[in-house]
């Protein structure tokens, strides 16, 4: 963590809202590699500080998502959950949704929700860790 | 035979869209301009997904693998049937010794994978060809067909 740290610098790549128990991470840039990458280190430290019991991604932004973006974020759900920390991913659009089950990709670790709203509902209704 | 040399000296007149792949922001760039080129082309959202999609894997295995190469796509938009897109990666890396290995799902060389590149590119477009040869490089060459509805 220390040698991405000075690597890549302390630059936040999305805003992550603090809401009650929960971390809002509305992506709305395109992840290059080494976005998905900083926006996974941003995620697990900012669970670390504000205990939070689950993140939120919303993707309704984001229009392409290749395997690697997937492995990453399905990645980062598995981190989160090994601190405790449940993972929604929520707002993808129909043709990611579309080209992700045709290439075979599973996201694993991770809840899905169709809208923010129903992430909300999801990481509020269910306790301890999925 | 199939020429691999030959395929990636191909002039870059010869593309609608040609990308050097050579840093790992050249992936992003790959995918946006076939995301644009595939608007353009007429292809419908999801196509144009599929096809942003390819490209970004394509781009990827030739930033990791072989270290550089191209990406070259064309648009043949006078088809009967709907729009036509061609894409092309071609490298001068190492090759791959076991293709019918590589063509695996879940098969992967590098560790942070889920080794769906390039079935994923498989599965996503109509056609789909792979040349390699080892210490000459690889060529994948894929097409997508728009439907017209």
């Amino acid at each position: 963590m220390e040698n991405l740290r000075s690597n890549y610098g302390d630059s936040r790549v999305v805003p992550i809202i603090a809401l009650n128990e929960f971390l809002l991470v509305p992506i709305q840039i395109d992840l290059d590699d080494r976005t998905v990458g900083l926006l996974q280190q941003q995620i697990l430290e900012e669970i670390e500080k504000t205990r939070a019991r689950a993140v939120i991604i919303d993707v309704r932004m984001v229009d392409i998502m290749d395997s690697y973006i997937s492995y990453t974020i399905s990645e980062t759900a598995a981190m989160a959950r090994l601190m405790g920390c449940r993972t929604v991913l929520c707002g993808l659009q129909p043709p990611v949704a579309l080209t992700l089950a045709q290439m075979g990709v599973m996201l694993q670790d991770i809840t899905i929700a169709r809208d923010l709203e129903h992430a909300l509902l999801l990481a509020d209704s269910q306790s301890g860790v999925g | 035979m199939f020429d691999i040399a030959k395929v990636y000296e191909s002039p870059a007149d010869d593309f609608d869209v040609f990308i050097r792949i050579t840093r790992e922001e050249d992936i992003a760039v790959a995918r946006q301009m076939a995301k644009q080129l595939a608007q353009e082309a007429g292809f419908s959202l999801a196509d144009v997904t599929k096809i942003a999609t390819a490209v970004s894997e394509l781009a990827r295995n030739i930033y990791r693998y072989a270290g550089q190469g191209k990406i070259m796509l064309k648009k043949k938009t006078e088809e009967k049937e709907g729009p036509y897109l061609e894409i092309i990666a071609s490298d001068q890396g190492p090759g791959i010794a076991d293709i019918d290995l590589v063509m695996t799902k879940g098969y992967t060389t590098y560790e942070r994978s889920l080794g769906i590149g390039l079935t994923g590119v498989k599965r996503l477009m109509d056609s789909f060809a792979i040349y390699s040869e080892v210490g000459k490089g690889t060529v994948v060459i894929a097409g997508k067909k728009g439907r017209k509805f």
